[in-house]
C-alpha cells in the first residue's frame, strides 16, 4: 500500500501548566496557557475522579467545581525557548571591548558538528556585530567580529574537534595591528575525555590573520555557550546554544600572543594585564552542593551571571584525574558546566488567569478544563487540606515527584529499545508523536539530551503532556491516570481521604503525615528524597500506617533544588533499571551534594521499609497472586475476611489483565525484609519479558526471566510497626488497576478494602 | 589533528553489525511458518514459543529510524500503523490507510509487515 502524507498530529491545540502543583485553600494558583489555533477557549475548574477510558472499566469520571475562573478567555501563543546558558550582568557595559581583547575557556564540545554554537560571546546575530568565539557551521573554532557599520570578519582554525574531549581555546584581536589570533589545542589526560592520551588527539593549531582595523563595538548581552539574537530585550533571545561543557571562561583587555594561549593550556597563568573577567563555575561549590544559578567574576570586577534553563552542575572539568569523585571534596575538578540545546527549566509563559482556592474546598485531585474549538485539555493539580490540618483519617500521597520525573517521557518513541523493554510494539498516541516532533517541551529523566548525555534535571514549570487523566502510554496506564483508578475506588467505597504531595512531604516532613491514620501511596512513588524517606520512616516507626500500592517504588535517590521546588534531580548511577548512566565522576547530585543512584546503594533499600523492593519488570501482561501460609494466620485474618482459602487473587484487571504486573518487588531477608514480616501471597507465571532486574546480575547467565528465574515475582507483604503501627504493601503497579473489576466486588478490592479500615481505625495493630 | 568526521574514522563496527543481521536474519526466516503467524494472531501479547519469542526479540530491537509503532486515533476504538522518523522533532507518518478496531490486530498488522521485510532480506 502507498504511504499517505495525512497529518497526524492535529492542527489545534491547548497546552498549559501550573505554577504549583500543590496548593492549600486560602492560596492562589496560577495558570499558563498557550494554543495554536484556538482564538477563545473556555476555563473551568474539575475534580479528577477517574480518567482511563477503557469501556471495560470505569469510564471518565469528573466533577465540575462552581469557581472564579469558570469563563471564557482569548487563546494566544506562547513561545517555549529550551537551551541552557550564561548571562553576564555587565550594567556598565565593561565588556563592551572596542579595543585590543583576548577570550579564552577550556571546551568540551559534545555535538561539535551540529552547527553554529557560541561559546563566549558579546554578538547580535541580526546585526552580525561584536565578538564572539564559536563553533562555527563547519565544527571550527572561530572567532567572529563585527562593527556597528554591518562590517564584520570571521577567522577560523582548519580541522575539527572529536567530541567529548577537552581543548583549550583563545581568540584574541588587536586593532592596532589588525592582527587576529585563533588557537585550539586539546588538553587530554588518562581520565578526563572519551578518548585517552593514545589516540594522539593533536597538538595546537593557531590561525593568525590580518583584518585590518575594526571596532567592535555591539549593543548585545554578553553570553556564555550561546549568543543573542538580537539586542538586550525584557528577556534576552539566545540561539546557537553550545552543546557540551564549558569551564574557566575569560576575557582580556589586551590581545594575548600565540604562547600566552599555550601557556593558558598548559595551566599556566599569564601576564594577568588586561583581565577583564575570570569566571570559577566551582566557586560556588559548598558543602551542600552548588544549588544555584549564580556564576561568580574572580577577577575583581564584579562580572557575575546567572545560568537560565539550569546546565548541570558539579560536573568533571578538565582537570579531573579520577581519584576523587565527589566534588564538594575536590571543587577545583569541578569547574565545568555541562550546557544543553535542549535543557529548560521553565517554559516562562504568561498567566492566563489565577484561582484564589475558597476555604473549605475539599482536598483532592483537581485540573483546570480548557476547551475551544473541539480541542480539550486538562491541566492536573492537587488541593490539599489547610496547611497544619488533616480532614480525613487516609491520605493519598500523589507520588508527584515520579510525575516530574516521567514528565513528557519519550523511550517508547525515541530509544531503539523501546520496543524490546516493552515486550511489544508501542501503542501510541498523539501526544506521544506531538512531543517526538516538538522537543521544547522538553525532557523526562528517561530522555537523552541531544548530545546523547542524560537528562538529570526536571521541572514541572512546563506543559508535561502525560500528566493528564486519560493519557495511556505506550507502557499502559500509567502515573496519574493509573493513580486516578486508586482515587476513583475511595470515592465508588465512599471512603474519606484528603490528597498531599510528594513536594509537601518534602517540605514538610512528618508534621505533614502524623495527623494521619493511614496513608496510601500512588502506583508508582518511585522517586523519593532522603527528607521524603526520613519522614515515612519515622511516621511508621512511631505507629504510622501505610499501604504501599504500587510497585518500583521508593528506588531512586531524588533531590528537591533548595530554592526551585519545581525542580528534581537524579544522576542515574552505576546499577537500576536506568535510561542512561551518569559519566564518571558525576554521580553528586549538583542541587544537594548528595551521591545519586538507587537507595539500595546508600544503606536504604526499600525492603527495610515497606518490606518489598524491585524485582522485575515487563509490560507484555500481568499475572495474579497465589495465597501463601502466612496469609491463613490469625493475625491477618481481617486482611484475608471474605477471600476463599484457593481463591487467586486478582486474575483480572484493566492493566494487563492482572493485578501483579507492570513493575513488581520481591520480599527478601537479605534485603533488609523486617525479620517478622508475613509474605501473604506472591505472584506467579510472569512472561520472559519480566526479566529479573540489573542490580541483582552479578554473574551473567542466562534464564533470568520470568519463565525461568523465581525471583520475578510481585509479594503481598504485611508487619507491625513499633507504636501500633503497620505496613501492607503488594508490590505491584498493576494492583489498583484490577480494583474496579466486575463493579468494584472482586478480591482486590476487598483485600484493600479490608486493610484499608482496618487501618483507619484507632486501634493500635499488635 | 584527529577529526571526528573525516571517512578513516568511520566506525568500523557497522560492518560487523551488518553481517551479524544478514546472518540472524537468515536464521529467523527459516522459523517464520504459518503455525508461528497463528501464534502470534492468536496473541501477540505475552509468553510465546520460544522460535516465535527469538522472532520478536530480533524485531523488537531494530533501530528507530522507520520502525512500525501502533497508533492510537480514537481510545479504545481505532488504531492505525505510524512509520516513526526515529530523530527528534521529525514527524511520524501513517504507514496506509488501514484502521484496525483493537489494539490485538493492529499488533498483529504490524508484525506482518516486519515479516514481510524480513522474507526480502
Ligand atoms: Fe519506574
Amino acid at each position: 500500500m502507498a504511504d499517505t502524507k495525512e497529518s497526524i498530529i492535529p492542527a489545534k491545540r491547548i497546552d498549559g501548566y501550573t505554577d504549583r502543583i500543590s496548593v492549600a485553600p486560602g492560596e492562589r494558583i496560577r495558570f499558563m496557557v498557550s494554543c495554536q489555533g484556538v482564538a477563545r477557549y473556555r476555563a473551568d475548574i474539575v475534580r479528577l475522579i477517574h480518567g482511563d477510558l477503557n469501556p471495560a472499566g470505569p469510564g471518565f469520571k469528573e466533577a465540575e467545581i462552581a469557581s472564579t475562573v469558570s469563563g471564557e478567555y482569548p487563546g494566544r501563543n506562547q513561545p517555549v525557548r529550551p537551551g541552557s546558558h550564561i548571562e553576564i550582568d555587565d550594567a556598565r557595559a565593561m565588556l563592551n571591548l572596542s579595543g585590543a581583547f583576548s577570550l579564552h575557556a577550556f571546551i568540551m564540545p559534545t555535538t561539535p558538528q551540529a552547527g553554529r554554537q557560541g561559546i563566549v560571546t558579546r554578538w547580535r546575530r541580526d546585526r552580525a556585530a561584536g565578538y564572539a568565539l564559536v563553533l562555527d557551521e563547519s565544527g571550527r573554532l572561530a572567532l567572529w567580529l563585527g562593527d556597528a557599520s554591518g562590517k564584520s570578519e570571521k577567522v577560523a582554525v582548519e580541522g575539527g574537534f572529536i567530541p567529548w574531549t577537552w581543548y583549550s581555546v583563545g581568540a584574541s584581536y588587536d586593532p592596532q595591528t589588525g592582527i587576529a589570533i585563533v588557537a585550539r589545542q586539546a588538553v587530554v589526560n588518562s581520565a578526563n575525555s572519551l578518548i585517552g592520551r593514545v589516540a594522539a588527539p593533536g597538538q595546537s593549531a593557531v590561525a593568525q590573520k590580518p583584518l585590518g582595523r575594526l571596532e567592535v563595538s555591539a549593543d548585545a548581552p554578553f553570553v556564555i555557550a550561546g549568543y543573542a539574537a538580537g539586542g538586550p530585550g525584557a528577556r534576552t533571545v539566545v540561539e546557537a546554544h553550545f552543546n557540551g561543557k564549558i569551564e574557566a571562561p575569560r576575557v582580556y583587555s589586551r590581545a594575548l600572543d600565540a604562547s600566552e594561549f599555550e601557556a593558558l593550556a598548559r595551566g599556566v597563568e599569564p601576564d594577568p594585564r588586561g583581565l577583564a573577567a575570570r569566571w570559577d563555575f566551582a566557586a560556588e561549590i559548598g558543602a551542600n552542593g552548588v544549588p544555584t544559578d549564580v556564576i561568580s567574576d574572580r577577577s575583581g570586577n564584579g562580572l557575575n551571571g546567572r545560568c537560565v534553563n539550569m546546565p548541570a552542575r558539579a560536573m568533571t572539568g578538565h582537570g579531573w584525574t579520577a581519584r576523587e569523585e565527589n566534588y564538594v571534596h575536590a571543587p577545583a575538578q569541578y569547574g565545568a558546566i555541562h550546557f544543553h540545546d535542549d535543557d529548560l527549566e521553565d517554559a516562562g509563559w504568561d498567566a492566563d488567569f489565577e484561582w484564589a482556592v475558597p476555604a473549605g474546598t475539599k482536598s483532592d485531585v483537581y485540573a483546570v478544563r480548557l476547551r475551544g474549538e473541539g480541542v480539550e485539555r486538562r491541566v492536573p493539580f492537587f488541593i490539599r487540606p489547610p496547611r497544619g490540618t488533616a480532614s480525613a483519617r487516609v491520605a493519598f500521597l500523589a507520588p508527584t515527584a515520579s510525575y516530574m520525573a516521567y514528565a513528557n517521557f519519550r523511550i517508547s518513541v525515541e530509544a531503539d529499545v523501546g520496543q524490546a523493554i516493552l515486550g511489544q510494539t508501542p501503542v501510541l498516541n498523539p501526544d506521544d508523536l506531538y512531543l517526538a516532533e516538538h522537543p521544547e517541551y522538553g525532557l523526562s529523566l528517561y530522555d537523552l539530551h541531544s548530545d546523547m548525555s542524560g537528562v538529570c534535571y526536571s521541572s514541572r514549570l512546563r506543559p508535561i503532556l502525560n500528566m493528564a487523566p486519560s493519557f495511556l502510554g505506550a507502557n499502559g496506564l500509567w502515573g496519574l491516570p493509573a493513580d486516578l483508578d486508586l482515587v476513583d475506588w475511595l470515592n465508588a467505597r465512599g471512603y474519606q481521604y484528603d490528597v498531599v504531595t510528594d513536594e509537601d512531604l518534602h517540605r514538610e516532613g512528618l508534621a505533614l503525615l502524623r495527623p494521619y491514620k493511614v496513608i496510601v501511596t500512588g502506583t508508582h512513588p518511585e522517586y523519593w528524597s532522603g527528607a521524603m524517606l526520613d519522614a515515612m520512616e519515622e511516621y511508621l516507626a512511631t505507629g504510622g500506617r501505610l499501604m504501599y500500592l504500587g510497585g518500583n517504588g521508593f528506588y531512586w535517590v531524588t533531590t528537591y533544588h533548595p530554592e526551585k521546588p519545581h525542580l528534581i534531580e537524579v544522576r542515574r548511577g552505576e546499577s537500576g533499571s536506568r535510561a542512561w548512566q551518569a559519566r564518571p565522576g558525576e554521580y553528586y547530585h549538583s542541587t544537594t551534594g548528595e551521591r545519586g543512584g538507587l537507595w539500595r546503594n546508600r544503606g536504604r533499600a526499600p525492603q527495610k521499609l515497606v518490606g518489598v523492593g524491585f524485582s522485575a519488570q515487563g509490560f507484555d501482561e500481568s499475572s495474579y497472586y497465589r495465597r501463601m501460609s502466612d496469609s491463613f494466620d490469625e493475625r491477618v485474618r481481617f486482611i484475608f475476611e471474605g477471600v476463599g482459602r484457593d481463591e487467586l487473587v486478582g486474575n483480572f484487571g484493566l492493566v494487563g489483565g492482572g493485578a501483579a504486573g507492570s513493575e513488581i518487588d520481591r520480599y527478601d531477608l537479605t534485603l533488609g525484609t523486617p525479620p517478622g514480616a508475613m509474605l501473604l501471597a506472591a505472584s506467579e507465571g510472569h512472561s520472559d519479558n519480566y526479566p529479573h532486574v540489573v542490580e541483582e546480575i552479578m554473574f551473567m547467565y542466562p534464564g533470568v526471566g520470568g519463565t525461568q528465574d523465581p525471583a520475578v515475582r510481585a509479594d503481598m507483604v504485611y508487619f507491625t510497626t513499633p507504636g501500633g503501627g503497620a505496613v501492607f504493601s503488594t508490590g505491584s503497579i498493576s494492583w489498583c488497576g484490577s480494583l474496579s473489576h466486575n463493579n468494584y466486588e472482586n478480591n482486590v478490592s476487598r483485600i484493600t478494602a479490608n486493610v484499608l479500615e482496618r487501618f483507619m481505625s484507632d486501634q493500635p495493630m499488635k | 589533528m584527529a577529526e571526528s568526521q573525516s571517512a578513516s574514522h568511520a566506525d568500523k563496527s557497522l560492518e560487523v553489525l551488518a553481517h551479524w543481521n544478514g546472518r540472524m536474519r537468515e536464521k529467523l526466516r527459516h522459523l517464520v511458518t504459518d503455525e508461528l503467524i497463528a501464534e502470534h494472531a492468536r496473541d501477540p501479547l505475552g509468553q510465546h514459543s520460544d522460535a516465535l519469542e527469538r522472532v520478536l526479540n530480533y524485531l523488537r530491537r531494530a533501530p528507530q529510524p522507520g520502525k512500525y509503532a501502533v497508533l492510537c486515533t480514537d481510545p479504545y476504538r481505532e488504531y492505525r500503523i505510524v512509520v516513526l522518523a526515529g530523530a527528534r522533532g521529525q514527524s511520524a507518518r501513517f504507514l496506509d490507510e488501514r484502521r484496525f478496531s483493537t489494539e490485538k490486530e493492529a499488533l498483529h498488522a504490524v508484525f506482518l509487515e516486519r515479516l514481510k521485510e524480513l522474507r526480502r532480506g
